[in-house]
């Protein structure tokens, strides 16, 4: 299955984007970003179903809680990130 | 034994926090140190007690909800972020050395003390506005003096400030969980207090809002951009360094929560009444003096009281063998003693909390009266 991950800045951004998420009915999980996709080493990521984005990118916006940055899974296991 | 020490730390919790501490130590791990289930449950429960604190202190976001060891931890990175060698600084006088230390500890910085009388809050106002008037780089405020239980006029204090433009430190040790404290409305550049006295929690917590970017006091692992060799930017993890006190804050939030269940107004109205009824029944004492406020709302629940013929020590003492906890001296805050010209002598303090009783109170009035009527220590 194809899921977005949503970088965060830290692990609490992480925890608020996700409560802000699942306030809105959308599922999201908070897990450690994959090591290719964590930047400066160790952060946290909100994982959400593919077809969640738009909505969860209305929804972040509208609490000020803008995503660093957002990646795809591709099918080979790799990230690919996603133009926001 | 009737524990009376609260102004320390409240020894009698609601039995979650203990409960809730002792979980924590065989289900927890650390939050942020990896994925597993262990890790993220630690987390969550990080993040429920800073959502808790932000909604018990009108905090604008949890991140701004920093993890301490104590009261005197956050206050050390408040001042530390905001005085600098030979600053300038204004204070209350009633500040605890956990305020006046690091003050000067700090090489060359001016300290201006807005001295005022005791339960005097217009001229603790107009004492803060002319040392203000000077200029200063940080003020520091407590809300409530821990020796004498006086609320300071902090939300005016603060006022002050913003008008001047003077970043504004509040020492909330005694307040925080017992007197109503609005952070955003403030808009006090830090609030520090510790978690384990109105607030319930268990010894070892403590709190620092922030309402600034506050420089960090340690450095090292926060399990966040490890590749980068200073600390991160972002709250809270730029001043949380180092493993949570996680068992702490599983605790620390059944406390809030049992604050929040309470009501602050509402334990603030019981300690008040207790407090009122001790202060009373202690000055019907012959040989006593007690620190009660004319107006109550000028109190909260913590009294200082000395005994004619009676070291404030031995008085303790001899409180403690009759099975009460009450504490004596100085309690850390010379310049409080000062301000009211108790310095020589110290006092006695009762620093009640919501599970005290009318009982206990009326048990330790006359306790202090047949002790009065005895003498400091009889042959």
């Amino acid at each position: 299955m194809l899921y977005y991950l949503i970088v965060c800045r830290s692990l609490t951004y992480a925890q608020r984007t996700a409560a802000a998420l699942e306030r809105a009915g959308i599922t999201a999980r908070v897990l450690r970003s994959p090591k290719s996709i964590s930047g400066e080493g160790c952060s946290h990521s909100v994982k959400i179903s593919q077809r969640f984005l738009p909505d969860a990118l209305r929804i972040l916006q509208r609490v000020g809680l803008p995503p660093k940055r957002i990646y795809i899974t591709a099918g080979n296991g790799s990230y690919q990130e996603v133009a926001l | 034994m009737i524990y009376l020490d609260s102004a320390a730390t409240t020894l009698q919790k609601p039995a979650s926090v203990a409960r809730a501490s002792a979980w924590a130590i065989n289900h927890l791990a650390s939050p942020g140190r990896g994925g597993h289930r262990p890790a993220m449950d630690a987390a969550d429960t990080a993040f429920a007690c800073r959502e808790e604190a932000a909604s018990l202190f009108h905090v604008p976001q949890p991140e701004q909800v920093v993890f301490t060891f104590n009261a005197t931890h956050g206050l050390n990175i408040a001042i530390h972020t905001l005085v600098k060698p030979g600053g300038r600084v204004v204070i209350s006088g009633y500040e605890h050395n956990a305020v006046t230390r690091p003050l000067h500890a700090i090489p060359d910085v001016e300290i201006r003390v807005a001295r005022s009388p005791l339960f005097d809050r217009p001229a603790a106002l107009e004492a803060f506005r002319q040392a203000l008037d000077e200029g200063a780089d940080a003020a520091v405020c407590t809300h409530v003096s821990n020796v004498f239980g006086f609320i300071l006029p902090v939300e005016e204090i603060a006022g002050l400030c913003r008008e001047k433009g003077v970043p504004l430190i509040v020492d909330a040790s005694q307040s925080a969980g017992c007197l109503p404290l609005d952070f955003e409305a403030l808009g006090a550049a830090f609030a520090a207090m510790p978690g384990h006295k109105g607030l319930y929690g268990p010894q070892g917590t403590g709190l620092l809002l922030c309402g600034m970017d506050p420089e960090p006091l340690l450095a090292g692992g926060t399990g966040s951009e490890s590749r980068l060799q200073s600390m991160p930017a972002f709250l809270p993890d730029r001043l949380e360094a180092g493993t949570h006190n996680v068992a702490g804050i599983a605790g620390l939030l059944e406390g809030l929560r049992f604050v929040r269940r309470r009501g602050v107004e509402n334990i603030a109205a019981q300690e008040s009444l207790l407090v009122r009824r001790l202060g009373e029944g202690l000055r019907e004492i012959p040989g006593s003096q007690v620190f009660l406020a004319r107006d109550p709302m000028d109190q909260s629940g913590v009294l200082s009281f000395q005994l004619s013929h009676w070291d404030c020590e031995a008085l303790g003492e001899a409180l403690g063998r009759s099975g009460f906890a009450l504490r004596a001296g100085l309690h850390c805050a010379p310049l409080a003693h000062e301000s009211a010209g108790t310095l020589e002598q110290g006092t006695v303090r009762a620093g009640l909390s919501v599970f005290n009783t009318h009982r206990e109170v009326e048990q330790l009035i006359r306790t202090v009266g047949r002790l009065a009527e005895r003498g400091e220590n009889p042959a």
